[in-house]
């Protein structure tokens, strides 16, 4: 119990053993109860996405504030990797296994594997589950969400959480949570390993107006009105453009993030880093707005520079 | 030896994939190591098979990649170090991708031909006995029984449906892997081993002539591992590549602070170790041995 109130508590989805005897668990966050549909929040599959975790805090602080009345059970995992985020890294330590690549998990394996499939048997039934993927170390990426092409209640979820762009994917990576939770909203949005100012603002408004559309946070509870939620572009695979470098150096963006572009507009160089000549110039290949830049200068040939969103 | 592939790199030289061939014509065997950068052992069985194929000119064509993942060995690490991306993930690959999927597509280009072998070994926590993992029939099958290493392990195709491996396998190349010893560490004799058993293929194709007779091994479909149940130091009391019989201690789980005794792993099945976990700090439910069940 972490409140006075009957209707926050706070239990282990399950414990990883470590060698010394002793444990660390991977807990779960419980606002409300009773008939009303459940949802679930993730975050910190990868170790390295702190966003997600602060992420939850937020809604955890607001959810508990109003958790009696509460028409419906939220549930939040705040971090499902906790040895890697102890650590800083995407992994997990020791057996450097991607957990977001392990579902559904096995319960006879090692740890990560356990904890995949004690999260999907847990998540089973419920109404929503988003995670909180956060963004690649290199990169600071717009608040964005990404789901399945073929799954329509999932993108008319993923549009009512605040963001600026829903991708509608049409692959499905094998292993990842997606494959067996066809419905999942995948949120992501900051600097990865970092926390970015107002990222978890604009996403906790929108897991709350997603309470808020399920009947599970009622709308006069919202601290916003829900007119403010902004209508994000909705896109399939064919509206995205990676640009990529085609020489080695260091990148220097020249837009900023959620940038507007035209067709031809400078996005960045690629220099000499001893010299500091130019050996590369990236343009926007066609008019649409920055998702995502890179951050992290030293590239490679192939590497992305930018992804653009072009509806 | 040439440079197939160069990829520009911002401080270092540039990343050049080096092939070694040997003959010409018909048929065209490829044999790929060091795709993790610190699997060094393949890296010395292919310098050793190159002694071979300068002493014995082939009847065909032998190209040889002994270190693809150069920048990782430098770095000692197992994935390509500048972005943490595990190569033998990005297979088949993407000319125009990122930078792993770029050497990807360049391995797969310069791999083509009659046969693929990729020369691997356990990861830095674990040490395998020389072994062949293969399809259950076909080419590639006989192949791996030809190699004649001390456990020949027959998986069904979806198995062996990822990496360079199974980029192989879908464009119809017939591929084996070949492994022995562990991430990190150079064992001249198990390099030897699977150096022999190279040598040994090679000889099964026609490409060479003179080949070592192998000592009978196991050949088997069914492998049982073996799992600790608490964590703690595992502590084995067999080697890879030991003969076990069922009930046969295998190891045991000691407490790492005080040595108290644990768990004791028993062997499932009669067979030969074909993998033993050498770092001993262990999770519950990690491998710590798996055996080669005697069909």
């Amino acid at each position: 119990m972490i409140s006075g109130s009957v209707a926050v508590t706070l239990d282990t989805l399950c414990e990883i053993e470590l060698p010394t005897g002793e444990a660390v668990p991977v807990v779960r966050r419980r606002f409300g109860g009773g008939e009303g549909p459940r949802v679930v929040f993730v975050a910190g599959l990868g170790g390295d996405t702190p966003e997600g975790t602060r992420l939850l805090h937020v809604v955890g602080k607001f959810l508990a504030s109003c958790a009696e009345e509460l028409r419906g059970t939220v549930e939040l995992y705040p971090c499902l990797n906790p040895l890697a985020a102890h650590l800083g890294v995407r992994a997990w330590p020791g057996l450097d296994v991607d957990l977001s690549r392990r579902f559904p998990g096995r319960e006879d394996s090692h740890a990560p594997d356990r904890v995949a499939a004690a999260f999907v048997a847990a998540v089973e039934g419920a109404a929503q589950v988003v995670e909180l993927r956060g963004a690649h170390p290199a990169f600071r990426l717009a608040p964005q969400a990404r789901v399945r092409a073929e799954r329509p209640l999932a993108r008319e979820r993923a549009e009512l959480l605040n963001v600026r762009c829903v991708r509608l994917e049409s692959g499905v990576l094998p292993g990842s949570l997606e494959s067996c939770v066809p419905d999942l909203v995948v949120l992501q949005g900051g600097a990865g390993n970092r926390l970015t100012e107002g990222v978890s603002l604009e996403l906790g408004d929108g897991l709350l107006n997603l309470l808020s559309h399920l009947g599970v946070l009622p709308e006069a509870r919202l601290p916003f009105h829900w007119a403010a939620i902004q209508r994000p572009i909705v896109a399939g695979d064919d509206a995205f453009e990676d640009v990529r470098t085609d020489r080695g150096g260091l990148f220097l963006p020249a837009v900023g993030g959620w940038g507007e572009v035209q067709a031809g507009d400078l996005l960045g160089e690629v220099i000499e880093p001893i010299s500091g000549e130019v050996r590369e110039e990236l343009r926007a290949p066609r008019d649409g707005r920055v998702l995502a830049l890179r951050e992290e200068p030293v590239v490679y040939p192939g590497n992305l520079a930018a992804r653009l969103v072009c509806a | 030896m040439s440079v197939v592939f160069r990829l520009e790199s911002p401080y270092r030289g540039e990343y050049q994939l080096h092939r070694l061939t040997f003959g010409a014509g018909d048929p065209v065997v490829s044999v790929v190591a060091g795709i993790h950068g610190n699997e060094v052992n393949g890296v010395y069985a292919l310098n050793l098979v190159a002694g071979v194929l300068r002493m014995q000119p082939p009847r065909g064509t032998v190209h040889l990649l002994p270190c693809v993942n150069v920048f990782g060995a430098e770095a000692a690490q197992k994935r390509w170090p500048f972005d943490d991306r595990d190569l033998n993930e990005a297979f088949p690959g993407d000319p125009e991708g990122s930078p792993v999927q770029r050497v990807a597509a360049a391995v797969v280009e310069a791999t083509a031909g009659a046969v693929g072998i990729d020369v691997q070994t356990g990861s830095a926590t674990v040490h395998e006995v020389p072994h062949a993992r293969m399809p259950e029939a076909g080419l590639a099958h006989d192949l791996g029984r030809a190699a004649g290493l001390p456990v020949t392990w027959a998986r069904p195709a979806e198995r062996l449906a990822d990496g360079l491996v199974g980029a192989w396998h879908r464009r119809g190349q017939p591929a084996l892997a070949l492994r022995g010893g562990r991430g990190g560490a150079l064992d001249l004799e198990e390099a030897r081993v699977l150096a022999r058993a190279l040598v040994r293929v090679l000889g099964e194709v026609g490409v060479l002539t003179r080949t070592e007779p192998a000592a009978p091994g196991v050949v088997t479909t069914e492998v049982h591992d073996h799992r600790t149940t608490v964590g703690g130091f595992f502590v084995p009391e067999l080697r890879p590549g030991d003969r076990v019989r069922a009930g046969q201690l295998l190891g045991t789980v000691r407490a790492p602070l005080g040595g108290t005794g644990l768990e004791e792993i028993v062997s499932g099945a009669a067979g030969v170790v074909l993998a033993v976990r050498v770092y001993p700090v262990v999770h519950a439910r990690e491998l710590v041995v798996r055996v080669a069940t005697q069909p």
